[in-house]
């Protein structure tokens, strides 16, 4: 619920010369009840959330595997570092559904997720009641040593990050104790990786996947410490041949000083290096290979974690090639197991998509994705595509702010009262929310808190916008939901289906992809549709009529451009102007001819230095020479770049530069002009319709 | 009074003076005066990530964004400010401090920043970078997340002042509004000047008057509607409304022409546009009475400022100040400063110097003046020369933090800074006894940055500094090459490692039959170094006609291995193509033809930086 809540606090840090793109922008998501009012910002006292970090994350995971199996449904919700990574993707009204899910992919990207609240909600037939069990994990992207893990690098949102302090997000618990996670693709990377070193190192015959490091051993310094180890190890050598004549391995006389020590590895007579630097530990490596061809150098994580260097004998060459090989498979499994550790939370993400339980969220298309990118791989770069394979993990979804604004005895119970969550929470589960036993008549769904140790020191009382205590919220009012359409817990006495319900299939797997679309997308088709609960502000947009323009003077203000495309186009020819933020600007026409006609008009004057185009009316706009006219393919384009500029033409001009050396090789390979134009494709029309003024041109 | 020898120096404890947001205030006047008082004043950072972050692993996902041992000063400079540009500062440690003697007597204090919108304009920063192995290193220390967050002072730039100012201009009365170009004045101007004159004059009769006639509460009720008079506070006011701000500079020039000195002319702007509404003229009672309004005034213009600038005001005292500023990783510590404080980064590194300079007249960089004094070269960070020196020199010196601030919080936060002033003050001393005949003062050494790249300290990580603490210090084996000798490849399938790489060009082309060397520089693309000068350039000759080609050469060639000049790279740096491999950014710049004027680096060459087209790059630091 925090997304919208956090848009609208971005509202305020909008400077008032971009005031006038507030209106058009997501204003029906309302403010949340606890910034302006206070409901819903605890339930009593009673309401515990479990903390999970670190320390406590192997045991409550093996709890929660049977939680999971025998729950009914699962609530989750999400805490991020961020929603938008610029102000100019921020979602507005002239968002087209492609480009709205490249604002969300890039959104997912950039920010990471900090809190991962999930709540079990299982029925007790016997108390008639709901057991949930919330639960608060503290997540961070930490990066675990020599695993390529998750990003290493993340994007925080100012606003956002004081919202989160607003409600006491523990910053510490975060950073200091949070869980890490690989998705399924970096966890396929890193056991690939793992492999082919393992086999590379088998493969080489000499043994030694060290690289190679030749030191000419120039310094005086180096060229004694190499004899000295010589003379060490053939004494060394000499008395472990001669074991069992020669008593010198009982004590450790091999070296007067703590640096060598002998021990025994793999049942192998070895030397212990200590305390020796990197430099000289290279020396010796590259005496072994010189003179000792039965020594081995070997590097092991000891059993205290530590990395070990040994040096060690071997009978014959059979026997050091198994012992490397023993070495080696010793890595191999506990870098396996290392990586194992490491995929961390991802282990709830798997239960949950292992068990196939029904999924609920409030608003949670964002979350989804952050679930996707985060813990299964790369998202798609079309929506279709994605929605489809969400799909597939996680066969049942089911949206609390679409089921509550879309059925009508709900929307009458709710009446004028916001779709937020804990306003959905307050309205619908008075009961829990004011946590007065004496309300808990038959309307009303109950819902038990359950905590295993109470007392402990994880649990803390449960606070809005704190995403185990938002879960457990988002949980009550679709159990609340589920009981006003008509669906009686009390009769399934067996393990319910509720995905299966009838009651419920037309809410199943539908989300709204973004807060402005007015849209809902089905996960199962993939398809888009206009919601039934969803005003239109704006009459249906004709994408091919929008041109955007950039780079033009900061003095230039909506009205100016406005004017300027009137003088020109003719009085009806602008349906509207809208700023993107201060340096860009889209301008609707009423004709999509008119796109192509502005860009054309553009180069024209841009080409003449004479008079006309001073006193053309559109000289004001193209004053400083930086301004660029594209059509909407364009701007799909520029979204859809994983850069992040602040402005959006230099994120524009960023994206033109990158894109000019795709084009480049083409243009070379066909000179002709007329096989160009011959050979334009619709996709190069839309790939490169920067560069078509002059094909355009031409024929004129 | 803590008192800290060399010898203990690391364990410095809990004596550096924390500021959060609470107790920022009363801090702020306490730092003018140390600042004011002291010799030098030494600064440290911690933020949320850097160009130069070398984590243990090399599995960074851009490698190459870092400054490596490859970059030459352009270079680097243009990668701090891509770090400058997105991560934020945590915590800024200052650190005023004198040397008496063998005495170092400093005072250190640690800010902690967060960039918290106060004045809800968006600014200082709508988003920021966090890198999480910057995070982590920083939680094993003990780093106070929640403290940043929740209590860290907030700031602006000057340039971002200014954009606030013209935004949401303040709604509180000054002293002395904004200077506007002064026009010729016309006729109007004298009349509207006459009418004021005549108004003010009227008005201060009228109370000259009053002041000796015994009215009734009722007289002095009608007088004060007839004049249009007002309070302002305890004091007699009136209003004069205007409309424009060249009317307001005519007030005050009226005013200041009065030759009863007691009227004080102040500017009251409008509640919500920031228009000029009124110019508000009090009478004092007096000259002290005067003395007091204005102090009146200019508190509440400083409280203003300070909920405005927050934590640069720090930074203005500084600055202000023209003290000699100290710092380790200057290049990483000033862009940051640059970027927060002043403004956005300028294009080129001359550029941010003379930017710079407008900011602070001196700047030292520890790192360039180790690299400078002979045999330290190796000592690369500071505990590392700290030792050094401990074992090579005799230099008794004491470091003294008297405690200022016995019941307010402190602890080694930010102590880092305690270590640069020691350091600094320790080879101040070296150079000025130095017996080789160097007696060149520290001030030479200003304004110099180096751009070494700093090593995060991670668990496990015990090779980072044997080699300085092993007493001996590696021999500098001076394979030096020019930025001519280097060229950029990439689209060699499947070779991961330099050696295999090296195996695969060897004897290829005749450029790899001598002295040639390679390394990698992230996944997609490597360098190769080579010995005689003129090879790149055969090499780069050859690799772009296929057809005069044969044999493995032609193979790799065939297969898409491509090679670019250092120029290449310096353009990827320029035009700021960040975003993934370094391949593909190359392609970018080499298919961009657009060559700007500006792109021409040889032309640029200034006095303040060390710097030529032959940048030398060490290879033992590849």
């Amino acid at each position: 619920m925090r997304k919208p809540t956090v848009n609208c606090l971005g509202f305020r840090a909008i400077p008032q010369t971009l005031a006038f793109l507030i209106q058009s922008r997501l204003i029906h998501r309302p403010l949340s009840a606890a910034a302006s009012g206070g409901e819903g910002a605890g339930a009593g006292g009673a309401m515990v959330v479990k903390k999970v970090t670190l320390s406590n994350f192997t045991s409550v995971l093996e709890d929660l595997r049977t939680r999971v199996r025998e729950a009914d449904f699962v609530a989750i919700d999400l805490e991020m570092t961020g929603v938008t990574s610029t102000p100019w993707r921020e979602s507005f009204e002239f968002d087209r559904s492609d480009v709205r899910y490249l604002k969300i992919k890039d959104s997912a990207e950039k920010f990471a997720v900090v809190q991962f609240g999930l709540c079990t909600f299982r029925w007790d037939a016997s108390q008639s009641s709901f057991i949930a069990h919330p639960l608060n994990f503290y997540i961070f992207p930490r990066k675990e040593q020599s695993i390529e893990g998750p990003s290493t690098e993340f994007l925080c949102q100012t606003s956002s990050i004081s919202f989160l302090a607003k409600y006491q997000f523990d910053f510490n618990a975060c950073i200091h104790e949070g869980i890490s996670y690989l998705s399924k693709t970096q966890e396929e990377v890193a056991l690939q990786n793992l492999c082919s070193a393992y086999e590379n190192c088998l493969g080489d015959s000499s043994g030694d996947c060290e690289e190679y490091t030749e030191i000419p051993a120039v310094r005086t310094a180096d060229i004694l410490f190499t004899e000295r180890m010589k003379i060490r190890f053939r004494e060394w050598r000499e008395s472990v041949l001669n074991y069992p004549k020669d008593p010198i391995l009982e004590g450790n006389k091999c070296g007067p000083d703590a640096e060598l020590n002998m021990v025994f590895f793999k049942m192998h007579p070895a030397i212990m290096l200590n305390g020796f630097t990197s430099h000289r530990i290279k020396l010796i490596q590259l005496v072994l290979r010189k003179y000792f061809k039965e020594l081995l150098y070997v590097s092991v994580i000891g059993e205290n974690c530590l990395l070990q260097k040994l040096v060690v004998y071997t009978d014959s060459e059979e026997d050091k090639a198994s012992l490397m090989k023993e070495i080696q498979e010793d890595k191999l499994r506990s870098e396996k197991l290392k990586i194992q550790t490491a995929v961390g939370f991802r282990h709830v993400i798997d239960l949950l998509m292992s068990e196939k339980k029904l999924i609920v969220g409030h608003n949670c298309f964002l979350d989804i994705a952050h679930i996707y990118y985060k813990f299964i791989g790369p998202l798609p770069f079309s929506m279709e595509e994605f929605v489809l394979s969400v799909n597939k993990m996680l066969p049942n979804i089911i949206d609390t702010k679409h089921l509550i604004t879309s059925n009508h005895v709900i929307q009458h119970l709710m009446k004028q009262s916001r779709k937020s969550l804990s306003s959905a929470f307050s309205v619908l589960c008075p009961q829990i929310h004011s946590d007065s036993q004496n309300s808990a008549s038959n309307s009303f769904v109950k819902v038990d808190v359950q905590s295993d140790e109470p007392g402990s020191s994880y649990w803390s009382s449960g606070a809005k916008h704190e995403a185990g205590f938002d879960a457990f919220m988002t949980g009550c009012v679709f159990a609340q939901a589920c009981s006003h359409l008509g669906i009686k817990f009390e009769q399934n006495s067996l393990v319910m289906d509720l995905p299966g319900n009838d009651k419920l299939k037309s809410y199943l797997n539908i989300l709204y992809p973004s807060w402005s679309s007015g849209t809902v997308i089905d996960l199962t088709t993939g398809t888009e549709t206009s919601s039934s609960g969803h005003i239109r502000k704006y009459p249906k947009r004709e994408f091919a009529n929008i041109a955007l323009l950039w780079g033009f003077s900061s003095k230039i203000k909506p009205k100016d451009v406005e004017e300027c495309m009137r003088k020109f186009f003719g009085k009806d020819s602008v349906i509207s102007v809208f700023f993107l933020d201060k340096t860009a600007a889209f301008v609707q026409f009423n004709r999509k001819e008119l796109v192509n006609e502005l860009m054309v008009l553009k180069n024209t004057l841009e080409k003449e230095d004479g008079l006309i185009s001073v006193l053309h009316p559109f000289s004001k706009l193209l004053e400083g020479g930086n301004t660029r006219v594209a059509d909407y393919e364009s701007y799909k384009e520029i979204c859809g770049s994983s850069m992040s500029k602040f402005l959006f033409s230099d994120q524009a001009e960023a994206t033109v530069i990158r894109r000019k050396s795709k084009i480049a090789p083409i243009s070379l390979e066909s000179s002709a002009p007329e096989h160009r134009i011959s050979s334009k494709s619709d996709s190069d029309i839309r790939s490169g319709h920067l560069f078509s003024f002059e094909e355009i041109l031409n024929p004129l | 009074m803590a008192t800290i020898t060399g010898r203990t120096s690391r364990s410095i404890g809990a004596t550096v003076r924390q500021v959060t947001k609470s107790n920022f205030p009363a801090a702020i006047h306490q730092i003018k005066t140390d600042i004011e008082a002291a010799d030098f004043v030494a600064v440290s950072t911690r933020k949320t990530g850097d160009s130069s972050a070398s984590s243990a692993s090399s599995s960074h996902h851009r490698p190459w964004r870092r400054i490596l041992p490859i970059d030459t000063p352009e270079t680097a400079y243009l990668k701090s400010k891509l770090a400058a540009g997105s991560f934020e500062l945590l915590q800024f440690a200052v650190c005023p401090f004198s040397i008496r003697g063998s005495k170092v007597i400093a005072l250190p204090y640690n800010f902690h920043l967060f960039p918290r919108d106060e004045l809800s304009l968006g600014m200082p920063s709508y988003r920021f970078s966090c890198q999480t192995p910057f995070l982590s290193s920083m939680a094993r220390e003990g780093f106070d997340f929640n403290a940043c967050v929740y209590d860290g002072i907030s700031y602006l730039s000057r340039v971002q002042e200014s954009k606030a100012r013209e935004r949401n201009p303040s709604s509180s009365p000054s002293l002395h509004p904004f200077s506007s170009s002064q026009t010729a004045s016309s006729v109007a101007d004298s009349i509207f000047k006459e009418r004021i004159k005549w108004r003010i004059n009227h008005w201060r009769n009228a109370f000259k008057a009053s002041t000796q006639e015994k009215d009734g509460s009722l007289a002095q009720t009608l007088r004060k509607l007839i004049l249009g008079g007002e309070v302002y506070g305890s004091r007699p006011g009136m209003s004069i409304d205007i409309c424009n701000e060249k009317q307001m500079h005519l007030v005050f020039e009226v005013v200041n022409q009065i030759s009863d000195d007691l009227v004080v002319p102040i500017y009251i702007p409008h509640k919500f546009e920031g228009q000029p509404e009124a110019v508000r003229v009090v009478l004092a009672g007096s000259e002290d009475d005067k003395k007091e309004l204005l102090a009146e005034i200019q508190d509440l213009e400083d409280e203003q400022n300070l909920k405005l600038r927050g934590f640069r005001q720090v930074i203005d005292l500084i600055s202000s100040s023209h003290k000699t500023v100290v710092s380790h990783n200057c290049l990483h510590d000033f862009t940051f400063i640059h970027e927060k404080f002043l403004g956005p980064l300028p294009a080129t590194l001359p550029e941010f110097m003379c930017s710079l300079r407008l900011l602070f007249d001196n700047v030292i960089d520890l790192n360039h003046l180790l690299k400078e004094i002979g045999p330290l070269g190796k000592g690369k960070n500071i505990p590392g020369a700290l030792s050094y020196l401990r074992r090579q020199f005799f230099l008794p010196m004491e470091l003294q933090v008297p405690r200022h601030d016995p019941q307010g919080s402190s602890s080694s936060h930010g102590k880092n800074v305690l270590s640069i002033a020691f350091l600094f003050s320790k080879l101040n001393r070296l150079l000025k006894t130095a017996p080789s005949g160097r007696t060149e003062p520290i001030e030479d050494f200003a304004n110099i940055f180096h751009t070494a790249s700093m090593t995060l300290l991670e668990p496990g990580d015990d090779d980072n500094d044997d080699d300085a603490d092993a007493g001996l210090p590696m021999i500098d084996t001076a394979k030096r090459v020019g930025t001519d000798d280097i060229l950029f490849l990439w689209g060699f399938r499947g070779a991961t490692s330099a050696a295999e790489l090296k195996a695969r060009l060897f004897r290829i082309h005749p450029v790899f039959s001598k002295e040639f060397d390679v390394r990698i520089v992230d996944k997609t693309c490597a360098i190769a170094v080579f010995r005689n000068s003129g090879s790149a350039e055969a090499l780069l000759k050859d690799i772009t006609s296929v057809e005069n080609l044969s044999g493995a050469f032609r193979e790799m060639v065939v297969e898409g291995l491509r090679a670019a000049r250092y120029d290449a790279y310096e353009k990827v740096c320029k035009i700021g193509l960040w975003e993934g491999d370094l391949a593909d950014s190359l392609e970018v710049a080499m298919a961009d033809s657009t060559e700007d004027s500006s792109y021409s680096l040889s032309g640029a060459n200034t006095n303040e930086i060390h710097w030529n087209r032959e940048m030398m790059i060490d290879l033992n630091e590849l």
